[in-house]
């Protein structure tokens, strides 16, 4: 029996040519993929190498000046991309991965942006995350929405049901049949992208791999109830289309432009010029008050005093924190728009599984705005230790090679997802089986 | 060939086109839709123009209100270049999104455009964006082949056509007929979407009016053409095909490879030939070549000192604190002057990069009429790649004739013997900072633009005459029965 449908489903012309175009762009995808992940690794490479060449200069150019020095120096702070980036870009392509910050007034250099064609943005990656969220939907619609109605229009259908056996049977074993080889095409692409990428077996590799069936469960599900309302072939092609362009293509715009103009976050622009004025400002300010302020951040330094002529190290080191210090409430605000948007979009997304797998698939690789922003709050605790470790070699006036420069090699940053699995999944599962239960039971009449 | 027949043809595939309830349900769901866009993308440009424009004057503002300074602390201070849209971002967006919308314009440093609206959303901007030219490019097209897709087929079905045939008319009519039919049925959905186009130009703004009017008309007349192109294409699979189930794959197949898998796999295939450099990369490059010519901020630098004591020769005196304008400030000036030329040659060639990068592409214009839509809305609409690389080069003039008149303010009025940069001993009036211009941003003039994209237009033109023939030489072997 099986041997027959089988032999049966690859006769079709469609299902090879379906079968064909997924193993291409799939080959692509994860070239896609592996050229993302190298070209950060060159960067990466690059980075340490510089930074070396880097400190020597700069510490040769001003050796006996350390305040004057550290206003050049530039340290390195790297977001170690997780090979499972490879698989779903995400936003990870329009942060930049390399922070480059000198002890300077910081939320100046932070927002810095990485070199990318904003073409290459606006068209998105074809990363094997677009593959699996777009276009297997596609190949599961074009494999499954005649496999009733064509067998009842061209008549075969009768002839199943009088011979004897289950005609509900053979619907699953034909709809079993198109999973099964789906299956073995996506597990080949993981195959693929695990031995390409270098993905260790991990949990969360497990994690995307489960999303991805179960999102292609979910169509699966979707087509197996439209087939049971047993339309023509074209109403069903037509009104799977249609749900596959609502969710997958038209949704998505909608929700993000939904919330991007729910909370447009203006207090970006507000933030970067309070941080310059704040700074600036102070050098035409009573200089004690800035010098007081700054005790008042750092009580250990309280002991450095300055004189109230001249310039001094301490004070000019003051102006800039002032600068961070006092643009502290713009930023919070913009990041609490930015916190508000994503709540808004895990909200929305969880009723909707496309962008409930991208957003899931984006959290797990690390390449979502939630890890980017905790990036930039690593960044910011990694500028905070090099200030308190030089701030008082510079006040104390150290001499330049009383530090050992050589120690100071970029820093990685690696962060945990805090991905729930069940909480973020349980939606799309119920939803596939509430498809499923409504598709039996209004049909439970036609068989047997 | 006779016009009545055509003309009946039309009419008949007008008729037939309402006779579906589904149509009509299509039809009311995109006019709420366009309807819904269009409120939403007005409302959203004028609150990015509203919110520009509101940073742009505060920025300003404490530039002017700015004390007394020694120069180079307001060479420090700089100014925030932030990017207003083109006022057709409401209908088209293009890579609005993805493109910085702040410049920290100060002496020395190149800095980057930052904080574009794509970095602070989340993943679901990846999806794409909601406006009037998404509409028109990605969902109408589909919409026209699902009412187009049975229009020959549904009559072999229903052995219709041989009924045709036989009162007299010929393929040539029933084909162009139908097409005709298709596009004016199209027109209900894009022209209601054109009136919200046309709606733009009554937009206050008032010196842009004439380049808009201009670029909207030219919008009009390259949309029309692309619908009549994907209506011929439409008729023409589905008198090829042989039965509507068949005709209808073929149609989204195409949509599937034209609309989304070769845009993007163009784009990638290009940033697979032609890798740009990373930021650490091209701040190497530059710094390198720097280094090759010498620093201005080394005390020892031999290039900087071979330029000293020319200088010193001129001016007939030994040291640089008797020469009759401020040395520390001609040195930042040589040393801008330097570095900006270096900056300007590797930015150039990294724009070079990205148009290689864009090249394939722009290549396959001739290949995919929704490529040329796609690229010729986005420049008409004022948010293409090139738009952008002129708002970065006019930052950076900007930035280096402001750097500029700085070092030439200190020059001019800091002692030579002053020593630093603090205090309210050296330092110019604030008159100076009101007198430096703002930054005003200067969209790419209509002519360059239609200078860029004539060939994107002129290919729809031929794409439209090929498809005709396509559809004559079809027509001509078309067997009936």
């Amino acid at each position: 029996m099986y041997a027959l449908v089988i032999k049966q489903f690859f006769r079709s012309k469609t299902v090879l040519l379906a079968f064909g175009i997924l193993l291409v762009l799939g080959v692509l995808s994860i070239s896609t993929g592996k050229q993302f992940l190298s070209q950060k690794q060159k960067a990466v490479v690059k980075t340490i190498e510089q930074q070396e060449k880097h400190l020597k200069t700069q510490v040769d150019l001003h050796q006996d000046d350390l305040g004057l020095l550290l206003y050049y120096l530039k340290f390195s702070y790297i977001n170690k991309i997780d090979p499972l980036a490879g698989v779903s870009i995400g936003q990870s392509d329009l942060n930049s991965h390399i922070q480059n910050v000198s002890i300077l007034n910081l939320e100046g250099q932070k927002y810095d942006t990485d070199l990318v064609n904003p073409m290459r943005l606006q068209v998105g990656n074809l990363d094997l995350s677009f593959l699996i969220i777009f276009l297997f939907p596609l190949v599961i619609i074009a494999l499954n929405f005649n496999i009733l109605s064509e067998e009842i229009e061209k008549g075969t259908w009768k002839m199943i049901t009088i011979q004897g056996n289950s005609s509900f049977q053979f619907l699953v074993i034909k709809l079993s049949i198109r999973i099964f080889f789906v299956s073995i095409v996506l597990a080949a692409l993981f195959l693929l992208a695990k031995i390409i990428l270098n993905i260790p077996f991990n949990l969360n590799f497990i994690y995307i791999i489960t999303i991805s069936y179960l999102y292609m469960l979910f169509w699966f599900a979707v087509c197996f109830f439209v087939i049971l309302l047993r339309k023509s072939s074209s109403t069903n092609a037509i009104v799977l289309l249609a749900s596959w362009l609502v969710l997958v293509v038209f949704l998505p715009v909608v929700v993000n432009n939904y919330i991007t103009n729910t909370y447009s976050i203006e207090e970006a622009f507000t933030m970067t010029i309070k941080q310059r004025d704040e700074y600036h400002k102070k050098w035409d300010t009573n200089k004690i008050e800035t010098v007081n302020k700054f005790y008042k951040h750092y009580p250990q330094f309280s002991k450095y005093k300055v004189k109230e002529d001249g310039f001094s190290w301490l004070w000019y080191y003051a102006m800039q924190q002032m600068g961070d210090d006092e643009s502290k409430q713009e930023r919070e605000a913009m990041y609490n728009k930015i916190k508000s948007r994503e709540k808004l979009s895990a909200k929305i997304a969880q009723f909707f599984p496309p962008l409930q797998v991208q957003l899931s698939m984006n959290t797990i690789a690390n390449t979502s705005l939630t890890h980017q922003v905790k990036f930039l709050n690593a960044t910011t605790k990694f500028h905070e230790d090099l200030r308190l470790q030089f701030y008082p070699k510079i006040f104390e006036n150290k001499k330049t090679n009383t530090i050992n420069w050589k120690e100071y090699t970029p820093e990685f940053f690696i962060a945990k997802n805090n991905f729930t699995f069940l909480n973020k999944l349980f939606p799309m599962v119920l939803i596939t089986l509430i498809l499923i239960v409504v598709g039996v039971f209004t049909n439970s009449k036609y068989f047997k | 060939m006779k016009k009545q027949v055509v003309i009946l043809v039309t009419k008949q595939f007008f008729k037939k086109a309402f006779s579906n309830k589904g149509f009509l349900v299509l039809l009311a769901v995109f006019l709420v839709v366009l309807a819904y866009v269009t409120v939403d993308s007005w409302k959203a440009f004028e609150a990015h123009h509203h919110v520009v424009e509101h940073h742009q004057e505060s920025s300003r503002k404490s530039w002017e209100d700015s004390p007394d300074k020694h120069p180079h602390r307001m060479a420090h201070f700089g100014t925030f270049a932030f990017r207003l849209q083109h006022p057709l971002r409401i209908f088209d967006s293009g890579i609005e999104s993805y493109t910085g919308n702040s410049v920290f314009l100060e002496a020395h440093k190149q800095n980057t455009a930052n904080f574009s609206e794509a970095s602070l959303s989340t993943g679901l901007v990846r999806f794409g964006d909601l406006n009037i030219a998404m509409l028109l490019q990605l969902i109408l097209p589909l919409i026209i082949f699902f009412i187009g897709y049975s229009s020959v087929t549904s009559e072999k079905e229903n052995r219709t056509l041989k009924i045709i045939y036989i009162q007299g008319a010929n393929m040539k009519e029933v084909l162009l007929g139908k097409s005709l039919g298709l596009f004016l049925v199209s027109s209900l959905f894009f022209l209601p979407a054109f009136l919200s186009l046309w709606s733009i130009s009554f937009l206050e703004s008032t010196s842009l009016n004439d380049a808009i009017v201009l670029r909207i008309i030219l919008l009009t007349i390259t949309y029309i053409l692309f619908f009549l192109i994907l209506c011929c294409i439409t008729v023409i699979i589905s008198a090829k095909s042989k039965n509507s189930n068949k005709a209808l794959l073929s149609l989204l197949g195409i949509w599937l490879l034209f609309f989304i898998i070769i845009p993007k796999t163009a784009q990638v295939v290009g940033n697979y030939m032609y890798p740009n450099l990373s930021k650490i990369e091209f701040r190497a490059a530059i710094e390198e070549e720097i280094a090759k010519q010498g620093d201005s901020h080394n005390p020892n630098d031999p290039h900087f000192n071979a330029i000293r004591d020319s200088i010193l020769k001129a001016n007939n005196v030994t040291d640089v604190k008797d020469l009759p304008f401020n040395y520390s400030g001609f040195l930042m000036s040589k040393g801008e002057e330097q570095s900006g030329t270096i900056y300007s040659k590797q930015h150039k060639k990294l724009i070079e990069t990205y148009k290689k990068q864009n090249s394939i592409t722009n290549a396959l214009v001739f290949l995919n009429p929704y490529l040329a839509i796609k690229n010729t809305s986005m420049s008409l609409s004022g948010v293409d790649f090139d738009t952008y690389v002129s708002f970065l080069l006019q930052t950076e003039k900007y930035r280096y004739e402001q750097s500029q008149y700085m070092n030439n303010l200190q020059m001019k009025f800091i002692s030579n013997k002053a020593s630093g940069s603090e205090g309210k001993v050296h330092v110019v009036k604030k008159e100076h900072w009101k007198a430096l211009p703002k930054f005003t941003y200067q969209y790419i003039s209509v002519s360059e633009t239609i200078q860029n994209k004539l060939v994107a237009i002129l290919t729809l033109c031929i794409w439209l005459l090929v498809t005709l023939t396509v559809m004559v030489q079809f027509s001509n072997r078309f067997k009936i029965i």
